[in-house]
């Protein structure tokens, strides 16, 4: 079984998380998203990536702001809410934890 | 030429032709149906069409202003499938992107061997095998008499079990499956069907049965237009070569240029005496029928040793296709050419072509094979018995 099959399911749980994190730096529009986890292992499409982003909203983790664009209809920039930052806080907290019983585990 | 649909993508139009129109359809339907238990979906759904909007600016320029089918299936393929979920539990691999999404339509659709009926000569295995190949069925046809010429009847062997053996396409999605139909159509279909299924649990289906048939007219109709789009393209390929620019058929109906006059009363003509010699044909296949079930030998002719009633019942019948189809080949195109088809010539000519392979089939036999020689002289003889003295001095 190749690793990035293994690891798919982690990947996808973890999806959520580096969405929250990119979100949480600025304000962001969609395809800035997807650029920024284009070549890493979290790559991922529209189709994955606007009910998701539906589904934090509805969470209250994040809103989104309209902004004119110079080409076409005005778009929606991604931020973080207050509710958001704090869930962030907390999963950061989290990761940090299975990221230290990783390494103690083992040599 | 392609008509081109305007399409409104959260509220911008779009220009698309008819292939791009229908994967857009197709995928947006699809994504309709995966979020149908979101309660955001149409808010979802307004934010991917306004991605394939910005997407579809990347393929249009002042000078092209129409997306095209292919165009729109790598946005689609870009998009990705619709995470039904909304968890994002199905955060797709790396890997995955920018490579076809196993979930876009039209990927792949299945191409099953299938007997046609329609406009076979025969029992229609040829047709079938056209189909499949997405080749003319007069090349499968011309392959298969070389076929049966070179291997001594084996080829014939091959068709009629085949001709048993295959199913004939009968429901549209049969005929889908033996042309291999693009996704489109395809997807037209089993839209209506499964429109068709919500209707039948009167779940989903919020119009009456009235709605449901006439929605269900539509997309045949919209079906059977991409099959006549896709057969006309081949042709046009086929006659005038791969050139994009080349010369396209004429519509039918279309006033015959002023040259083909004299080539119409040619036509005129030769119809009326292809359909006398199809008459006198038929005629003579039906009395050797009629003969052969009510005495057991052929016009007085009996049946060699060791060659049983039902044999020679199927050769008599594929001796009629071969001796009429040529002639029928040729009467189609006389046909045509009077109904102002273009390509009526080169169907003529496919006609004179087996014309001259069936008359090189009878010289090979009186001259190679005794039987075939013997079979004349008792016709010879059935007809100065039976026929001849009636009509007075034909001996």
């Amino acid at each position: 079984m190749p690793l990035d099959e293994k690891f798919s399911p982690i990947r996808k749980g973890l999806l959520e998380f580096l969405v929250l994190r990119i979100v949480s730096g600025a304000t962001v529009y969609v395809p800035d998203i997807l650029k920024r986890l284009a070549h890493t292992e979290f790559a991922t499409q529209e189709g994955t990536l606007y009910p998701l982003l539906s589904k934090l909203r509805r969470e209250g983790l994040v809103d989104y702001v309209w902004q004119e664009s110079d080409s076409g209809p005005p778009r929606k920039y991604y931020r973080l809410t207050e509710s958001g930052r704090t869930h962030l806080a907390e999963l950061d907290a989290y990761w940090a934890l299975i990221n230290q019983t990783i390494s103690s585990l083992g040599s | 030429m392609q008509k081109v649909i305007t399409v409104s993508l959260n509220g911008n139009a779009y220009q698309l032709d008819e292939d791009a129109y229908a994967a857009l359809s197709a995928y947006l339907d699809q994504s309709a149906r995966a979020l149908a238990a979101n309660p955001d979906s149409a808010e979802i759904i307004a934010d991917l069409e306004q991605a394939i909007g910005e997407k579809c600016t990347r393929y249009l320029n002042p000078h092209k202003t129409v997306v095209t089918g292919a165009e729109l299936r790598l946005i689609i393929a870009e998009m990705g499938p619709v995470d039904g979920d909304g968890a994002g539990s199905s955060a797709s691999a790396g890997a995955q992107t920018g490579s076809a999404a196993p979930g876009a339509p039209g990927v792949s659709s299945p191409r099953r061997l299938y007997q046609i009926s329609e406009g076979a000569v025969f029992s229609g295995v040829c047709n079938g095998i056209a189909a499949y190949g997405a080749v003319d069925v007069t090349l499968v046809r011309a392959i298969f008499v070389a076929a049966f010429l070179f291997t001594g009847g084996l080829a014939l062997l091959a068709y009629v079990v085949l001709m048993f053996i295959l199913p004939y396409a009968s429901t549209s999605e049969e005929h889908a499956a033996a042309h291999g139909v693009p996704f489109n159509a395809r997807t037209l279909v089993e839209r209506a069907k499964e429109k068709y299924a919500q209707f039948a649990q009167g779940q989903e289906w919020r119009g009456s049965r009235a709605q449901w048939r006439s929605e269900w007219r539509r997309v045949r109709a919209e079906w059977r237009f991409e099959r006549r789009r896709l057969r006309d393209q081949w042709r046009a390929h086929w006659r005038y070569g791969a050139a994009p620019g080349g010369p396209q058929p004429t519509p039918a109906g279309a006033p015959p240029p002023p040259g083909r006059y004299f080539a119409h009363i040619f036509s005129g003509t030769l119809m009326a005496v292809l359909g006398l010699v199809f008459a006198i044909v038929t005629i003579a296949w039906l009395l050797a029928l009629l003969s052969l079930v009510t005495t057991g030998a052929l016009l007085g002719w009996s049946l060699p040793q060791g060659i049983p009633f039902w044999a020679a019942l199927i050769g008599l019948l594929l001796l009629y296709n071969a001796v009429i189809w040529p002639i029928r080949a040729m009467r189609r195109a006389s046909y045509y050419s009077v109904g102002a088809y273009h390509g009526a010539w080169i169907e003529a000519w496919n006609g004179i072509i087996g014309l001259a392979v069936l008359i090189a089939l009878v010289w090979y036999g009186l001259h190679h094979l005794p039987e075939v020689e013997t079979l004349l002289d008792q016709l010879t003889h059935w007809w100065r018995a039976n026929v001849g003295p009636s009509r007075g001095d034909w001996t």
